[in-house]
């Protein structure tokens, strides 16, 4: 009745194809000799494309640093960057193939919470070690026996860092607008109590994070009549909202992550759009040794928070793999916490220091360059500071560390 | 690596399947179903939360089945009189409803949190390894046979009236067929198949988010068919392993390239696979295995 009609040739031609994937050079290295394999899964395409490509850099930096000075175990440390598109889809085959045939040890900069949601599984059941820049609180509450630490502060501590802010400013009616995340709802909830603890009103706003316009959402957000406006998203939406936010003549005061007005937002919108807005940003340890010596490495004036966040990623990372004497994911859940916290430990500020007091055989606190990097059990940080800034004719100003 | 080559096979099964149902819906009647993404989700999304409330594997992939059927033919209703670009555009907003529901109806589906830790069928007896393998054919199992059927289908009565109907519907109502209730079944057919493979996904990867249903995916699965062959299903079964190696193949291709930033090898990457597109359609037009229009009978010999 019916006949199959893929001729030979085209079967040889699929065969071939198949199988030249297979027998790509370089793969599957052992694990235990050769170089060290670490992977990036940072966003280079996609809505978080703008962070992406600095944070690679960032750990490029650091990889060829501690090579220089002869690697980790007598090892050279070897850099595979794959884009996770801001997509967990595309994330979880690009994890697959750093876990599989690259055989990494550890994955870092995963940045979508989603991604990491997505990526999170797959490592913990290699026993890779998986580092995040997410700030979704369900993260660190995925069963990861270990496998998983965020440099990111979670959601509660910085909703209620805004919503103290706004009320020091003598904001009492607070407005937030947000895309939907997964925190909008936990952040919303912390400004408001924030806000009235000290007999504030709040409202909030959830909007679609790509749409071209907002006006029908600022006139919503207007009629409410806020002193303050807090924005929640990221930059591509955050410019747009603050252009109609301007247009529709709102003069009260403007509150916006850090990572959102950012430099490259400013420079994209008239000055007189983003002028006066407040930044609030879980501090880079700005002013740190780590701090100044990741902006010499990578030549960014003021490198955005999850840059500084990996830096230090891959600093705990290499310096792990050397307490530990071991490269395995397994082995850097165990030795992590004693390179980041260790009882008066030296306090380094880089792994090439690091790994020298490691061969020293002395004990190792890191302090880095987003903050002092000390993680609790289920691997969030234990202590951040939150960094005020405000944009003044075209250009972030620092107004206050606390 | 073979574990790689395992999941990636998988991926290219649960692919097959999103393209057997386009290529169904779009191959066999012409419908241009942009929100192939949105069934997906649907399906996804009923076996998820189906065996979150602790119902069997199979009970979800039933469930998944049957949404996705129901959900298909409120589509085909809601677009009765609409056709071609029209029907295009108004499948496109379908599916990012549905992802806008999965986003903001957190007491269903979590929100952008997405729902994680969905059931793995027979993953603690097969441990991680072995699970591998069962699923990559329990896939190639499922895809096998939706493909049989759907080729079985295509050279059926009811394909050639199908087809019938793509070419001019009004020629195929004046001929007897009943042209609205084939375009309603094709169309639950084919969200139905659809919405299994997002159940088997979901049971693959045991995490499902918003963010894994955006328009790409529909992309991807609309390369795949382009490039195997509209109107066949072995072409589109045949796209789709082509696309996702070729996707994963990219990876590698680009390690060659000496001096390039990996931002800038993402982007190649990405122009790598509109540069397969264009290069498939000018030198195949029709796809790679061209669809089959079966010659009709020679007449009985008169004597």
């Amino acid at each position: 009745m019916t006949q199959l009609t893929i001729d030979r040739r085209r079967l040889l031609a699929g065969t071939a194809a198949f199988a030249g994937i297979a027998g790509l050079p370089g793969l599957a290295l052992a694990q235990q000799s050769g170089p060290i394999r670490i992977g990036t899964l940072t966003p280079l395409t996609g809505s978080g494309g703008p962070y992406g490509p600095v944070m690679v850099k960032a750990v490029k930096a650091v990889v060829d640093e501690v090579n220089a000075a002869g690697g980790v175990l007598g090892r050279k440390i070897e850099l595979i960057s794959e884009d996770d598109q801001t997509n967990p889809e595309a994330g979880v085959r690009a994890a697959r193939k750093m876990i599989d045939v690259d055989k990494v040890s550890a994955i870092l900069g995963t940045w979508a919470s989603s991604v990491t949601t997505a990526v999170a599984p797959l490592c913990w059941e290699s026993k890779t070690f998986l580092a995040t820049v997410s700030g979704a609180d369900a993260i660190t509450q995925l069963p990861h026996q270990g496998y998983l630490i965020r440099t990111q502060p979670n959601t509660t501590l910085q909703g209620k860092k805004f919503g103290e802010f706004c009320i020091a400013e003598k904001a009492k009616r607070v407005f937030f607008v947000s895309p939907q995340t997964p925190f909008v709802k936990s952040q919303f909830d912390n400004i408001t109590a924030a806000v009235k603890a000290a007999g504030g009103e709040t409202g909030s706003l959830v909007y679609d994070d790509k749409k071209p316009s907002y006006r029908t959402e600022v006139d919503e957000a207007l009629r409410f009549k806020p002193d303050a406006i807090v924005f929640g998203g990221y930059t591509p939406d955050t410019a747009v909202m603050l252009k109609d936010v301007y247009r529709a003549g709102f003069s009260g005061l403007k509150v916006a992550f850090g990572y959102s007005v950012n430099q490259k937002l400013i420079e994209s919108v008239p000055a007189e759009v983003v002028d006066k807005t407040y930044t609030i940003s879980p501090s880079p340890a700005e002013g740190s040794k780590a701090y100044e010596r990741l902006v010499k490495l990578i030549g960014v004036a003021s490198p955005d928070p999850y840059t500084t966040q990996i830096y230090d990623q891959i600093n705990l990372v290499l310096m792990a793999i050397a307490f530990a004497g071991d490269a395995s994911g397994t082995a850097i859940k165990d030795a992590v916490r004693k390179v980041s916290q260790a009882q008066g430990g030296t306090k380094v500020d880089n792994a090439v220091d690091g790994l020298k007091a490691i061969a020293a055989k002395q004990p190792v606190d890191y302090d880095g360059a987003s903050g002092p990097c000390d993680f609790d059990a289920i691997g969030d940080i234990i202590d951040s500071k939150f960094r005020y800034e405000q944009v003044q004719g075209g250009k972030l100003t620092l107004v206050k560390i606390a | 690596m073979l574990s790689y080559i395992v999941f990636t096979l998988t991926l290219c099964a649960i692919y097959g399947l999103l393209a057997l149902s386009l290529n169904l819906i779009w191959g066999g009647a012409g419908l241009v179903n942009l929100g192939l993404a949105g069934f997906f989700a649907v399906g996804a999304y009923a076996s998820a939360l189906a065996t979150g409330a602790g119902a069997p594997v199979l009970l979800g992939w039933g469930a998944a089945l049957a949404v996705g059927a129901v959900v298909g033919l409120l589509v085909t209703f809601a677009t009765l009189r609409l056709r071609d670009d029209y029907l295009a555009i108004v499948t496109l907003g379908f599916a990012e409803v549905i992802r806008l529901v999965a986003l903001n109806e957190r007491w269903l589906t979590n929100g952008s949190d997405g729902i994680s830790g969905i059931k793995a069928p027979l993953k603690a007896e097969f441990g991680t390894q072995n699970f591998a393998l069962f699923y990559l054919g329990l896939v190639t199992l499922v895809l096998g046979l939706v493909w049989l059927l759907l080729r079985r289908l295509d050279l059926s009565p009811y394909g050639r009236a199908l087809k019938a109907i793509r070419e001019d519907q009004q020629l195929a109502a004046f001929a007897g067929k009943p042209v609205l209730r084939f375009k309603l079944q094709a169309f639950a057919l084919s969200a139905a198949i659809a919405a299994l493979a997002g159940a088997l996904y979901a049971h693959f990867q045991s995490y499902i988010s918003p963010d894994h249903f955006q328009p790409l995916i529909t992309i991807y699965i609309f390369l795949a068919v382009t490039a195997g062959g509209v109107g066949r299903p072995s072409g589109a079964v045949l796209g789709a392993y082509a696309v996702v190696i070729f996707l994963e193949a990219t990876r590698f291709m680009t390690e060659w390239v000496p001096g390039l930033q990996p931002v800038q090898l993402a982007a190649m990457r990405e122009m790598l696979i509109g540069l397969a597109l264009i290069l498939v359609l000018h030198l195949k037009p029709q796809g790679i295995l061209p669809e089959q229009i079966p010659k009709a009978p020679a007449p009985p010999a008169s004597a």
